[in-house]
């Protein structure tokens, strides 16, 4: 059991949690998070390897709607693949909705890097308000190249309008750059074709897929895509792997 | 063999299928005598797979011995080994603590295919006893090789002619290459998920299943058999990637076949047919392997 | 250790095997058994874990200052029976009122009308009413027994099924099976639903009509076998009377004229009627779809009608099954835990209740007792001071729900006792903790009137103990009756009070069980009823004529909500949703609503929707389906997080009254 040690209202549903232990895992895993008597919930963390751990969380199930108010809650991992950035000079991370928090995991590493300058981020939201992290974005936006788009506006947006898959034309990178999507199914399905209709390679682009993950070991069988299990070969996948799996988005 | 029980029983607690009100059930034995010949009424999953049981602590197991174990149910731990041991510390800890004397059937039973999947005489075993009469012809593993002081009459070879001559009463069905044969779009899988009422018996029967859930009960950890029929097993704050009972039923056999196959090298099935023996609908394991998939 | 018991969840009465090792449960179905030759359902395997539950009760607990407090047997026994006895002596017997459970065994409920009964009260009935009254008093009325006429192996032998008001492969699902397989190798099956159920989806041909329009739908298939002369002539006459009369009233309903009320079509329902009256032996299944109506009994009736005017009784393959709801619902029944029968269906009023007065020594009442949907009408009217349940729920569960809320604030003892601190519990005054029928032996009698034993497999946690013994040790203080030393003592008698039960003991009934009438004549039991004779002699007709249902749409309410059971969650939800597997699979409430109908009111998938009734509002979540058709919604009953029967009237069948929770007019809006 770890304390909470601070609760960040994000959007409509969305809270962040900080802890009080540190973040073992690389951006892009998971942890298991668990309120007693309730049961547990496979999170990714927000935060980069070292800091603190932060997890951002949308209040949908039972152990997601309960977190919100629990003082300690119980924490195991970290699991799964992580995004493989070390790999890449040029990355452009596609965040849909509440996909974003192990994008911020991945740019709080790059920034500890010092590698800020090779990644831009393209992130959609539903509308202004559902818009997660906005004083980081601002932060990173000194450093890091952002490009946001909701699909609905409101009277005091003055940015894009339109669905992620049309930011990515607007990317400064080669069409050689790695993507990294992550978000609401069709929104990942859409962007990758989208990205391919573009000219980027299938095998740099890496998704991360959302599936009922319970042991996060490999042993309990509900996250299977396809012969691989999403807990332990993902929930990172290297999109030319897994691209004929007829399971594959939603 | 009554001296082999004697000397096992020294140093494992023994169990063994007995018959009671007409059912082969697992439960404590003291003698060999008290071992039935008959096959199980289920694959006797529990010794390694409980139920249900509490997560939150792993207690030291007792070495348990099984005699009476059939070879169908001892291959689907050989196949569970492949996924979840030394990954499934409660698997892990029983699997390496409960020593498994299998009994080669005879004769075919009715339904099974065993020798589909390389039954009855398995490869790999602790303890494989054949009974003639009143002969047992018996194979040890090295592991075990102890008990029996270089007194074992079997090199092998009886079981290779024995293979033989099984595979003419149970000739095997064609499963090579069905990892690619299968179809998705079957029409088969429809047409099961219009009977199944999703009872669940095709994964608690089942020698090879290990699925599990997980959950709380007050302060309690808890997990407990799952089942891949359910529409609850895959259904996530996302959605559910098998909302079709067609769906999760091609899920199970894919796994089975497919999955598996591609992962593991090898099917997740014994030809046990205790899936079909204990549908109430009648959904026949043999039907996905042998369908004619070519015009589908 | 391995012991063979029967399933604690429907009337089905599946045998299994539960191989205990200490808190866990294997469970496979007895593979001899006849009722499900090794099969089961998911409730079966994964539905018995609520026994080691945490919440479990384990001790008793009386209410002080609003609180409960932990309480020693003898001190709660003492305060029950002191209540109990001083309420009687105030204000009589028929102050005080029992319910008893078709969850509990026959023993149990036996023990407990003869309580009620020798402190001189016919106060005592059961969730049956809610249910299968209307099957007792229907089918006793025309045939002479209220019971399913065959058993669940003989349905083999149908060539046609017709399923009326039963949802099979849900609830009671391993019959449900034998129909799909049946089914498969080319059976005929007519399903009549307002759903489209996995049955339907299979069925030859699916009457889905309006909901509450049963007799106009029975009628007129029965005016098409005799318009077309389908009847069996020489049934009719050989072992029927009434036909006449009931020919009469049947000329009123030809198809044409039915259409508008039931919305089936006259061809297809020509075509459904062909197929019951001439591919026969037909068997008939039906379940509370026919029973939870105004005109309940009404209905029995009709399909007892059906029955005899196809000659499909009395043979192996044909006949009327009731698929009952509880376990042991047929059992309870039997025991007499209704307000207007002794044991084996003696009326109150009859003068064989001189059975009872001298088998136990007593005088006895001869009014008809309170029903329980009356029970607590007359708690709120203060007629009944002291109400004492066993096993049953009804702040969930009866209909019209906030006034049961009030009635119990309006008792001045209100005795509970159960397995779990229930909603119902939570109200009492005493709480007394009750064993499990895992934990427990006895008798269940099935839906096909097969009388099993149960085992106990666990032991009771902390001082839980048997129904029976409670009761036993109640009676003791407050009735006088000697005390029993073992539910098999009790057996014994009940072997003495009921003829059917006469030639069954606990040793020839084990394992397979048999089915009633067990005597001297049939000492292996019958498997099916009336094949030469009937209990009245002859079985009677009874003209029944279409009456609409209590509710009907209005502008305001321009929707019919129908209620049922789903196959995860089963009743309140006491036991299955203390089970992981079951309470994941069903978690919550949900409104099923047509996409033509969610269109209209703007509703999306999960949205959260009202649903209201002349009665109240619940809110839950709307399930866009086409299993049911435009205008029809239906709602899984007894979630207590949203009680649908807050929107079920107060009308009840002026015959067995048993209220009206199929037919509700409703509006639905997000």
């Amino acid at each position: 059991m770890v304390t909470v040690s601070r609760r960040i209202d994000e959007a409509p549903e969305i809270y962040t949690l900080e802890l009080g232990a540190k973040n073992e895992g690389k951006s892009g895993q998971f942890y298991m998070l668990s309120v007693q008597g309730v049961g547990e919930a496979p999170i990714s963390v927000a935060s980069g390897f070292g800091r603190n751990l932060i997890f951002t969380i949308r209040s949908i199930g039972s152990v997601t709607s309960r977190a919100m108010g629990e003082g300690r809650i119980g924490v195991r991992g970290p699991y799964g693949s992580k995004w493989p950035w070390k790999e890449y000079n040029e990355i452009v991370a596609v965040a849909g909705g509440i996909g974003i928090p192990p994008i911020r995991s991945l740019i709080e590493e790059m920034i500890d890097a010092k590698r800020e300058g090779d990644i831009e981020l393209m992130y959609g939201a539903r509308s202004p308000s559902d818009i997660v992290y906005k004083k980081e974005i601002n932060e990173w936006m000194k450093s890091v190249d952002v490009h946001l788009t909701v699909d609905r506006g409101d009277d005091r947006w003055n940015g894009k309008v339109g669905f992620v898959p049309t930011l990515l034309k607007d990317s400064h990178f080669s069409r050689k750059a790695a993507m990294f999507v992550i978000g609401p199914p069709l929104m990942m399905k859409n962007t990758v074709k989208e990205a391919v209709s573009l000219g980027y390679r299938e095998d740099r682009i890496f998704i991360s897929l959302e599936r009922r993950m319970e042991c996060g070991i490999g042993v309990c069988g509900h996250c299977n895509v396809g012969h691989r299990y999403a807990c332990e070969d993902g929930p990172i996948f290297n999109y030319s792997e897994v691209m004929t799996e007829p399971e594959l988005f939603l | 063999m009554e001296r082999v029980f004697a000397a096992i029983s020294g140093d494992f607690e023994t169990y063994g299928a007995v018959e009671k009100e007409g059912e082969v059930l697992f439960d404590r034995v003291h003698s060999l005598a008290e071992v039935s010949e008959n096959r199980s009424r289920y694959a006797p999953k529990e010794f390694l797979i409980r139920r249900n049981e509490n997560v939150l602590y792993l207690e030291e197991q007792q070495r348990k011995a099984v005699f009476g174990i059939k070879s169908c149910d001892l291959k689907g731990f050989y196949l569970m080994d492949r996924q979840i041991l030394n990954r499934d510390p409660f698997y892990t800890e029983r699997r390496n603590k409960t020593l498994f004397v299998n009994y080669v059937c005879n004769t075919p039973c009715e339904g099974g295919f065993c020798s589909s999947f390389g039954g009855p005489v398995l490869d790999e075993f602790d303890i494989q006893v054949l009974r003639e009469g009143n002969d047992y012809h018996i194979m040890a593993s090295d592991k075990y090789d102890k008990y029996f002081n270089g007194c074992r009459n079997d090199d092998g070879s009886y079981f290779t002619d024995f293979k033989r001559k099984f595979n003419t009463e149970m000739p095997p069905l064609k499963v090579d290459g069905l990892e690619s044969r299968i179809k998705w779009n079957s029409p088969i899988w429809k047409e099961f998920a219009s009977r199944c009422i999703s009872c669940g018996a095709c994964n608690y029967s089942c020698p090879t299943c290990y699925c599990f859930d997980l959950y709380d009960d007050g302060d309690e950890r808890k997990r407990e058999w799952d089942s891949c029929v359910l529409s609850g097993f895959t259904s996530s704050s996302a959605g559910n990637i098998r909302n079709g009972l067609d769906e999760r039923l091609r899920q199970r056999f894919y796994h089975k076949f497919v999955y598996f196959k591609k992962s593991k090298d090898e099917f997740l099935c014994t030809g046990c047919n205790r899936c079909v023996e204990d549908c109430p609908v009648g959904i026949d394991i043999k039907e996905v392997i042998t369908h004619d998939y070519s015009n589908e | 250790m391995s012991v063979l018991t029967v399933c604690p969840y429907c009337g089905t009465g599946c045998q299994i095997v539960v191989n205990e090792q200490g808190t866990e449960e294997r469970v496979t179905g007895y593979s001899r058994s006849p009722v499900n030759a090794g099969k089961l359902c998911i409730k079966g395997y994964s539905g018995l874990s609520y026994n080691f539950s945490r919440d479990r009760l384990k001790h008793p607990m009386i209410k002080r200052d609003g609180e409960f407090v932990r309480a020693s047997w003898k001190e709660a026994l003492d305060e029950t029976a002191d209540r109990l006895l001083e309420i009687i002596k105030q204000y009589g017997p028929d102050s005080i009122a029992f319910q008893a459970s078709a969850k509990c065994t026959n023993e149990e409920n036996y023990l407990m009308q003869k309580i009620a009964r020798v402190v001189g009260t016919n106060n005592v009935d059961h969730c049956a009413r809610s249910c299968h009254s209307p099957t007792a008093l229907g089918l006793i009325t025309t045939l002479g027994a209220g019971a399913a006429t065959g058993s669940i192996e003989s349905l083999s032998a149908s060539r046609t099924y017709f399923v009326i008001g039963s949802n099979t492969t849900e609830q009671h699902p391993i019959i449900g099976t034998k129909l799909v397989t049946e089914r498969k190798k080319g059976k005929n099956l007519v399903v009549a639903d307002p759903r489209r159920t996995q049955l339907a989806e299979l069925a030859t041909i699916h009457l889905q009509f309006n909901p509450g329009t049963d007799v106009a739908l029975l009628d007129s298939i029965m005016y098409v076998i005799l318009e077309e002369h389908l009847e069996d002539e020489k049934f009719i006459s050989d072992r029927t009377e009434g036909f006449p009369e009931f020919r009469k009233a049947i000329d009123k309903h030809s198809p044409e004229i039915t259409e508008g009320i039931t919305g089936i079509k006259p061809e297809e329902l020509r075509r459904a009627a062909r197929l019951i009256a001439r591919d026969r032996p037909t068997s008939i299944l039906y379940a509370m779809g026919i029973t939870q109506h105004i005109h309940g009994t009404e209905n029995v009736m009709s399909v007892s009608n059906l029955a005899l005017l196809t000659g499909n009784i009395g043979v192996r393959g044909s006949g009327i099954f009731p698929l009952r709801g509880q376990n042991n619902v047929q059992g309870s029944s039997d025991m007499g835990v209704l307000s207007e029968w002794y044991p084996g269906y003696v009326p109150v009023d009859s003068p064989r209740v001189e059975r009872f007065e001298k088998l136990w020594n007593k005088r006895l009442p001869r009014n008809k007792g309170l029903a329980l949907s009356e029970m607590f009408d007359a708690a709120a009217e203060g007629r009944v001071k002291a109400i004492y349940v066993m096993g049953e729920n009804p702040l969930v569960t009866e209909a019209s729900v906030s006034d049961v809320e009030t009635a119990i604030h309006n008792l001045e003892l209100f005795v509970v006792q159960d397995i779990f601190m229930t909603l119902t519990a939570g109200e009492a005054d005493i709480v007394l903790p009750a064993s499990t029928s895992l934990e427990k032996e006895g008798t269940f009698t099935n839906t096909e009137r097969r009388i099993q034993k149960v085992n106990a497999v666990y032991p009771s946690p902390g001082e839980a103990k048997p129904d029976w013994w409670i009761l036993n040790e109640i009676g003791k203080r407050i009735s006088g009756i000697q005390g029993y030393e073992s539910p098999r003592e009790i057996f014994e008698e009940i072997r003495q009070a009921i003829p059917g039960y006469a030639g069954a003991t606990y040793e020839n009934i084990y394992p397979t069980g048999k089915q009633w009438p067990i005597n001297a004549e049939n000492p292996e039991g019958t498997e099916i009823l009336h094949t030469k004779t009937f209990p009245l002699g002859r079985a009677k007709f009874v003209p029944v004529v279409y009456a609409p249902p209590a509710e009907s749409v209005d502008e305001k309410y321009d929707m019919i909500m129908t209620t049922g059971r789903n196959y995860f969650h089963y009743h309140s939800g006491t036991m299955s949703r203390r089970t992981d597997i079951l309470e994941r699979e069903s978690p919550e409430p949900y409104v099923e609503i047509n996409a033509v109908d969610a269109r209209r009111l703007g509703i999306r998938n999960s949205q959260t929707v009202t649903v209201e009734s002349r009665h109240g509002t619940i809110r839950t979540k709307a399930r866009i389906t086409e299993k049911v058709p435009p205008g029809i919604v239906f709602v899984p009953f007894h979630y207590d997080e949203s009680r649908v029967n807050r929107l079920v009237g107060k009308q009840v069948d002026k015959l067995s009254k048993i209220p009206e929770f199929k037919v509700v007019a409703v509006r639905v809006f997000a």
